[in-house]
């Protein structure tokens, strides 16, 4: 299927669209629209990264507790501050998706 | 261009998709368990009958068994009369669409996960083949938990396809589309996690035995908390469902779309990431049970951690949806 069929598929598929939804979009509403896909892509991708990595700090700190129990309170500490520094970047992507959903939008 | 026309591409694309990604988890799960089973043929050429038997299982309960979801949904993509007469055109298409990456993607992350208790299954088995049953027996339980996100995407790619979700149409296709990659993705990393998970404790049963039943409790909890992922993606695809009596237009559609995609890829990686640490956990507690609590708690605590993510991802979801 070439390209020329594929826009003539998605014309189609958008000429079905409602008459009383704008069938040019405006600007200020396609800032928004962009403004909201933008959030949920940040989030959405944003989060993959730290939850993978606090997964790895947290199987690691078991396997050590598990070899020497007595330090369980030292390499917990040491999870949670290795997990916390893995956090930002989920944090960066979340407070990126309120900006662009709350000032931008 | 001809209803009929938009109707068939709209199935054509449903089923492919369905089936194209269903596939590719179950595909890569199943060589995972064939590879560790020819190891263990290697290691023990005159236990050929178990290892075969071991390595059947796993890959039938494993790959085949999620492999049929996406089959059962492309097929009603394909063949289901239209139920609703009103839904026509880009709606029919979207729906179609919104089905097939809901149990595509759902499907592509239990079918690679349960690649893990198959594969260490096989190791466990090479190493004491006389301990065929339990490590059999857990490892198809192991799987079954890992199947389950997979059965949340069955459910909403079956609610798409037989109850047409009301809204004008551009809002229709931003709920169909949006549910379906909630639900879709959200299941992917809870598959993958719970997986990994269940291959970390049946490591452990294979290496010892003697703890089987601490580890395999520890297996359960460790698969449950990595759910929690998927929970999100069903709820937010619920809550899609019922947004339809919003504004009409393209910003109500990337609204809806927009909290699809947070909500569900979000999930990813709370989900991959609760299964690592539940592996190494139930390793270290089928190594040493009396450590079991303070192993169980520094999990729990690390999986909470990990799914921090995921709860930013369900904020968001929920602030495009209600308070932009």
């Amino acid at each position: 299927m070439d390209i020329g069929t594929i826009s003539a598929v998605v014309q189609t598929v958008m000429s079905q669209a409602p008459e009383e939804a704008a069938a040019v979009i405006t600007g200020s509403e396609l800032l928004q629209a962009a403004s909201f896909i933008g959030a949920g892509l940040a989030m959405g991708f944003g989060a993959i990264g730290p939850g993978i990595g606090q997964g790895f700090a947290a199987g690691k700190a078991c396997e050590a507790i598990g070899r020497s129990p007595e330090n369980s309170n030292l390499l917990t500490r040491t999870m949670l501050l290795g997990q916390a520094v893995s956090e930002t970047t989920g944090i960066y992507a979340f407070v990126i998706s309120l900006l662009l959903l709350l000032y931008l939008a | 261009m001809e209803p009929q026309t938009l109707e068939a591409i709209g199935r054509i694309f449903g089923a492919g998709i369905a089936v194209g990604l269903g596939g590719i988890g179950a595909g890569i799960g199943m060589g995972m368990v064939a590879a560790s089973g020819d190891e263990g043929l290697m290691r023990q050429p005159t236990q050929n009958n178990a290892m075969v038997r071991t390595m059947l299982i796993g890959q039938a309960v494993g790959g085949g068994t999620v492999s049929v979801f996406p089959l059962v949904i492309a097929i009603l993509i394909l063949f289901m009369p239209a139920t609703d007469p009103e839904m026509v055109g880009g709606n029919f298409v979207a729906t179609m669409i919104g089905a097939g990456l809901a149990i595509g993607l759902g499907s592509f992350g239990s079918g690679l996960g349960c690649g893990w208790p198959g594969a260490t299954a096989c190791d466990g088995v090479a190493r004491n083949p006389r301990k065929i049953t339990p490590i059999t027996l857990r490892m198809v339980i192991g799987q079954a938990v890992a199947q389950s996100p997979t059965i949340f995407a069955m459910v909403i790619a079956l609610l798409l396809l037989f109850t047409q979700q009301p809204g004008t149409d551009v809002v229709h296709i931003g709920i169909v589309l949006g549910a379906g990659l909630a639900i879709g993705a959200g299941a992917l990393g809870p598959g993958i996690g719970s997986g990994i998970a269940a291959g970390g404790g049946i490591t452990g049963i294979g290496k010892w035995p003697q703890n089987q039943d601490v580890t395999f409790r520890n297996m359960l909890v460790a698969q449950a908390v990595c759910q929690t992922p998927a929970i999100f993606g069903l709820l937010v695809a619920f809550v899609l469902f019922t947004r339809h009596a919003m504004e009409p237009g393209w910003t109500s559609l990337a609204q809806l779309l927009a909290a699809g995609i947070a909500a569900g890829f979000g999930g990813i990686g709370a989900g991959i990431g609760s299964g690592f640490a539940g592996e190494t956990a139930c390793e270290a507690i089928a190594a040493r049970v009396r450590s079991e609590n303070v192993i169980l708690r520094t999990m729990l605590t690390g999986q909470a951690v990990s799914q921090t993510t995921a709860v930013y991802a369900l904020v968001i979801a929920l602030v495009v949806l209600y308070i932009v």
